[in-house]
């Protein structure tokens, strides 16, 4: 494999499964995380071409989530990567960055 | 999401062109620096850690706070714990958010609350990126936006956040009424005629005479734009840059260390139907500029060559496209950096930057950042880097796994002397005096802030810095 053909891979989106219009309609269920969410974080997992997970997208989160839901609330809460710390939720207590992980993620039922 | 033809080319050129240096070469070019130190989650009373979007600040509030009213507001500036810092989006490389007392989040203090002619009021806490498209509800756009749009409207204006166009004003120079809440819980209205001293301090203000609640800002026409990128030979962006600024709606650039190239971008209002942008691809780019940096910066002429070539061969023609303003004016910006600006006479701009591309491709090889360069129409607030004429300004980028001290060792003399004034949000190393000699009105403002404050609940020790308290 060439080394071009490595980093087009490496840049390439994950796949999609929902419209942008789709994605922007997600929100979390509770009303007090659907705020935060809506202020903070939508800014760039609902945002195509951010770079950033989209929410609902499995093929983007279930690697992540497999690292342990320990380590992705402590790259929400420090920063990681594009990832900017806090998200940009100066509100959010940890409890808020754990539902709304779960949310985007698709994994709100996780124990 | 397709990627595109142009992202292509650039990571397939610069691909190619590291497979020819083999794999010792490929490991140096895809080479990443491992994450910088992380703080401690909590501190040692279990206060959650606060940290900017490039990760250089942070800090341990007792309290984080986000009121949902004017009232809610004041009872918090009287009574939480002292500093009292608001943040929006944390954007800010210089300490102006860190408190180990009140940290405060305007986030429900959002969205439009009228729209009366041209002119909208705006609550504090809304993100310029939500902004866009509430105004577009109603016929109306911001005339300009910065380069970065998650930033809050209350921190834009604390900064003096701006965009680029000769005859575009920061976004504080759009305001026309601003409602401050003052350390004392006092709700006041000010505009150019009714508390006058007060709306040209407030405007730029960094936080430091209360919070302001919500502004009046001027609005256009939500007209399309016809957005195009193009990369030329930096010489030919100098000697052209100056007319563009004037032909030109909104019009910056970026040079480009080590190619020997300039990345243009202009913005023209338009009749012509909507061509969205595509994918945001600076990502691509910064990554090919990366990669060519870790495998040629051994050897500056040769990296230039390299890169000259496979960058004019992935940009062969310009590329366009025709929106809203809202969605082509600012980017997305995945890549987190450090950065400094400074806001120089714009007479000077252009030589600065000569002085500054030479310098970091004479001392410093592990840069690979563009530099970024806009123009900015005058204001007369008083805290305003643009008060008293059109300034140039420079900002020069750091990968924010890169150390950065060289802006303040190499970068900043070269700014100072060009009779520059730093961008309140980022790095700079300026004093109380140093201000005092750029602003005319410094003085006026640190005896209004004593008003408003006078025990300084509104100062974190960087904010006592600056006004010598």
């Amino acid at each position: 494999m060439t080394i071009a053909g490595v980093m087009l891979a490496a840049c390439s989106p994950a796949q999609k499964h929902l419209s942008p219009a789709e994605i922007a309609a997600l929100r979390p269920a509770d009303a007090h995380e659907a705020q935060l969410y809506e202020h903070s974080c939508k800014a760039c997992h609902a945002q195509p071409g951010s770079g950033a997970p989209l929410v609902h997208d499995h093929a983007a989160w279930d690697p992540r989530w497999a690292k342990g839901e320990d380590v992705l609330l402590n790259h929400a809460i420090l920063g990681y990567q594009a990832m900017p710390a806090g998200g940009q939720c100066a509100a959010c207590t940890p409890k808020d960055y754990q539902v709304i992980i779960r949310f985007m993620a698709d994994k709100e039922q996780a124990p | 999401m397709k990627i595109s033809r142009r992202a292509a080319l650039i990571a397939g050129g610069a691909g190619v062109v590291v497979a020819g240096t083999g794999v010792a070469g490929y490991e140096a070019a895809t080479y990443e620096k491992p994450e910088p130190p992380s703080p401690p989650l909590t501190d040692k009373e279990g206060h959650l850690v606060w940290r900017n979007w490039s990760g250089i600040r942070h800090s341990y509030p007792a309290e984080r706070m986000a009121p949902a009213s004017e009232e809610e507001l004041a009872k918090i500036l009287t009574e939480s714990p002292a500093p009292i810092r608001a943040v929006g989006a944390g954007h800010s490389f210089m300490p102006l958010v860190p408190t180990d007392g009140t940290l405060l989040s305007l986030d429900q203090m959002a969205g439009l609350v009228s729209v009366d002619g041209d002119e909208v009021t705006v609550r504090a806490g809304t993100r310029l990126g939500d902004l866009g498209p509430a105004l577009a509800a109603h016929g109306r756009a911001m005339a300009n936006l910065p380069d970065i749009n998650k930033q809050s409207l209350g921190g834009a204006l604390a900064t003096a956040t701006h965009g680029t166009g000769k005859h575009l004003p920061a976004i504080h120079g759009t305001v026309t009424a601003l409602r401050l809440v003052t350390p004392q819980g006092l709700v006041v209205d000010c505009d150019a005629t009714k508390n006058k001293d007060l709306f040209d301090a407030a405007r730029v203000s960094l936080g430091s005479l209360g919070i302001i609640a919500q502004a009046r800002l001027k609005t256009v026409p939500d007209k399309n734009l016809h957005r195009r990128v193009w990369l030329e030979p930096f010489e030919e962006t100098l000697a052209e840059a100056e007319r563009r600024w004037t032909a030109h709606r909104n019009y910056e650039f970026y040079a480009v260390p080590f190619t020997g190239l300039a990345a243009n971008i202009t913005h023209d209002e338009t009749d012509e139907s909507p061509r969205p942008r595509g994918p945001e691809t600076d990502s691509q780019f910064l990554e090919a500029l990366k990669m060519l940096r870790n495998v040629f910066e051994f050897s500056t002429p040769l990296r230039k060559r390299v890169a000259h070539f496979v960058l004019m061969m992935a940009e062969p023609k310009a590329e366009e496209a025709v929106d809203e303003g809202w969605k082509l004016l600012s980017t997305e910006r995945p890549i987190r950096f450090n950065e400094m600006e400074f806001h120089l006479p714009a007479e000077e701009q252009l030589t600065a930057l000569r002085e500054v591309v030479s310098a970091i491709e004479k001392n410093r090889p592990d840069v690979f950042f563009p530099i970024e360069l806009r123009r900015i129409a005058p204001d007369d607030a008083w805290l305003s880097p643009f008060q008293g004429g059109e300034r140039g300004s420079l900002a020069v980028h750091c990968y924010y796994k890169d150390e950065y001290e060289f802006l303040f060792t190499l970068i900043e003399p070269i700014l100072r002397r060009h009779g520059g004034r730093p961008h309140w949000g980022k790095l700079n190393s300026l004093k109380t005096a140093d201000f005092a000699a750029l602003y005319p009105r410094w003085k006026d403002f640190a005896d209004l802030r004593r008003q408003l404050d006078p025990q300084g609940r509104m100062l974190n020790p960087y904010l006592q810095g600056v006004f010598g308290v």
